[in-house]
């Protein structure tokens, strides 16, 4: 075991820090990314043509942003938001200051994602509550949200594995974080036991959420 | 004099559709009587939907009138027109329940945001569905359900909130005959019981038949015959309304069935082949054998039919009368002065939809 992977072993801590340095930056950024992709995803939805308050100028506006946003590849975003984060965290570098480009990488791709899933509720459905008098608000919560949470459970766990992916890209901005050491250790020292090892911890994240989540979205389909 | 509860007044819709519009409502006035199962019938795409949405302002009509219970609704607050929805119950072809919620929850939705306590919340959901008898049904899942289920479930919700006014759009075009039957049962009774407004459309002559009153023919968005259904009945005035009638009281099949009838195609200049429609059914059978003992007209009967309609019997008759020409023309009289609608056939006029080419 030992020789197998024997830088492995000298670099346990490095490796643990990684991990949780990973954890730490999907999990913050989908926080809040998380909130405002599903406030999006809601404006889209409520405002779009015979929505519950249609709104063509607020639509086409959102939905111009979300495309935009959207077309920018995230390693140039990385770069183009530099400044922003700058601003907010008061350096580039470093774990924290991913989480802003995480954020923006992130958020419109849920957005769109959460729309979608919002669209596959029947119409009729809604105009049901519409004519039971029910309000915008009452129809977000209570019929939208609740009839559309096992969709969004779904593509919420498709969006969060994502993001761990994008984490271990802003390891070129030494975001740290499991990426950041397949890369600069194992790669750049050919140690290659250490990619191994960093793909597999991600992995197993990746197989956990997906577990979760998919559990979660069966639970929801009627509650 | 009975009021009326909706009074619609110079409605339009119009939709723009890429530029081109699309009258689905043109200038259609309407009122519906507090107690009464008005039916709307028509072809596909008519404007039926769009003019009883109209009535809870799903649909904003373009010009127009609507007042509802005395209430001009256009002029009223979205916070107020939300309360008067309230008592606009709506039930739906698709049903349109909520698949997450149970059919507990699904009839407890529209009493959740009420000013009322969960314990008499929960009493009176268990009292609707007691009416529409799906009491062991209450932890189940739409899914669950067949479709007569789903539709009483939707009618338990919504009658929740305990509207004057319900409104069924196809909402028994998705069923089966008997389901069907069974659902307008139901319907008739909450009429009944409550003194629940019916407002229903469909594009079954046979459902205004069973339980309206009253109905409306609407065609390219105009309403283009109403009336009594008895009258609507015995007396069609448009091309389109005896379709219907004729379509739901088998006269149509029998019609084209006799066409190809060798005697009814050689008739002769002493005879003539007619429709009787009467309302009370065998009363009026005496008038023919009064007929051929006074006038000496002899009746041939090619069929006949009695049938319920809101309540009462109605009669329809496809008979060759065979006589003088001055005993047939009195004969005729005879019979409408009777109150007995009779209508002269043009062989050449019967087409069933297959020879439509
Ligand atoms: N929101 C809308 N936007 C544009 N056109 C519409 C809209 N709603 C209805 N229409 C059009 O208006 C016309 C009348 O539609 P409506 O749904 O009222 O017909 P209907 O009589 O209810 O038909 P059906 O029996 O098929 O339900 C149709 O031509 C339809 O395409
Ligand atoms: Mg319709």
């Amino acid at each position: 075991m030992v020789n197998l992977i024997p830088n492995v072993v000298n670099m346990k801590q490095q490796l643990i820090d990684a991990t949780w340095a990973t954890l730490y930056m999907t999990i913050t950024s989908a926080i809040i990314a998380g909130i405002l992709g599903l406030g999006i995803g809601l404006v889209l939805i409520i405002t779009q043509p015979n929505g519950i308050l249609e709104d063509r100028i607020i639509y086409s506006f959102t939905d111009k942003v979300v495309n935009i946003l959207r077309s920018v590849p995230f390693i140039i975003l990385l770069a183009v938001i530099a400044p922003l984060t700058q601003y907010l965290i008061g350096t580039t570098v470093g774990t924290t200051a991913a989480i802003v480009p995480l954020i923006f990488g992130i958020f419109p791709f849920y957005a769109r994602q959460v729309q979608n899933a919002l669209l596959e509720i029947d119409p009729g459905v809604i105009e049901a509550a519409q004519a039971m008098g029910s309000s915008p608000i009452e129809i977000i919560f209570s019929v939208y949200l609740r009839e559309g949470l096992s969709d969004i459970i779904r593509v919420s766990t498709f969006t969060l594995i994502s993001l761990v992916g994008l984490t271990t890209v802003a390891g070129a901005i030494g975001s740290g974080g499991l990426g950041d050491v397949a890369i600069t250790i194992g790669y750049a020292r050919f140690e290659n036991d250490v990619t191994i090892v960093a793909m597999m911890i991600i992995l197993a994240l990746i197989f956990t959420f997906q577990i979760i989540g998919d559990q979660l979205a069966q639970k929801f389909k009627q509650f | 004099m009975t009021e009326s509860i909706i009074d619609l007044q110079n409605i339009s819709v119009v939709f723009n559709k890429e530029k081109q519009q699309l009258k689905a409502v043109n200038d259609i006035n309407l009122r519906i009587d507090r107690g009464d199962i008005y039916g709307i019938i028509g072809y596909s795409g008519a404007g039926k939907s769009t003019l009883v949405r109209v009535i809870n302002l799903l649909q904003r009509p373009t010009v127009g009138k609507v007042i509802v219970d005395g209430t001009n609704l256009l002029t009223l607050p979205s916070k107020k027109l939300r309360t008067v929805r309230k008592k606009i119950g709506m039930i739906f072809q698709h049903f349109n329940l909520m698949n997450s919620r149970t059919v507990f929850n699904n009839v407890e939705y529209p009493l959740l945001h009420e000013k009322i306590s969960k314990v008499e919340r929960q009493k009176r959901v268990q009292r609707l569905l007691e009416l529409v008898g799906l009491n062991e049904f209450a932890g189940a899942y739409p899914e669950q359900l067949s479709g007569g289920q789903k539709q009483r479930v939707a009618i338990a919700r919504a009658l929740a909130s305990q509207p004057d006014i319900l409104i069924s759009d196809e909402a028994t075009s998705a069923l089966d005959p008997k389901t069907t039957e069974s659902i307008l049962k139901l319907l008739r009774r909450l009429n009944h019981e409550l003194g629940l407004t019916i407002v229903l459309i469909t594009h079954e002559m046979n459902v205004i038949k069973s339980i309206c009153h009253n109905v409306a023919v609407i065609e390219d968005g105009e309403i283009i015959e109403r009336g009594s259904v008895k009258d609507i009945f015995t007396k069609p005035k448009k091309e389109l309304t005896r379709d219907f009638v004729d379509t739901s009281t088998n006269v149509k099949k029998a019609l084209l069935q006799i066409k190809w009838d060798t005697q009814v195609n050689s008739l002769g200049g002493n005879q003539r082949l007619v429709q009787l429609n009467f309302i009370g059914g065998s009363s009026k059978q005496s008038l023919i054998s009064e007929l051929a003992r006074d006038y000496h007209v002899d009746a041939n009967i090619l069929y006949a039919n009695v049938d319920q309609i809101d309540g009462t019997s109605i009669g329809y008759m496809i008979t060759i009368f065979t006589g003088a020409t001055e005993a047939l023309d009195e004969s005729v009289e005879i019979l409408e002065r009777n109150g007995v609608e009779v209508v002269p056939i043009n062989l050449d006029q019967i087409k069933g939809d297959e020879e439509q080419w």
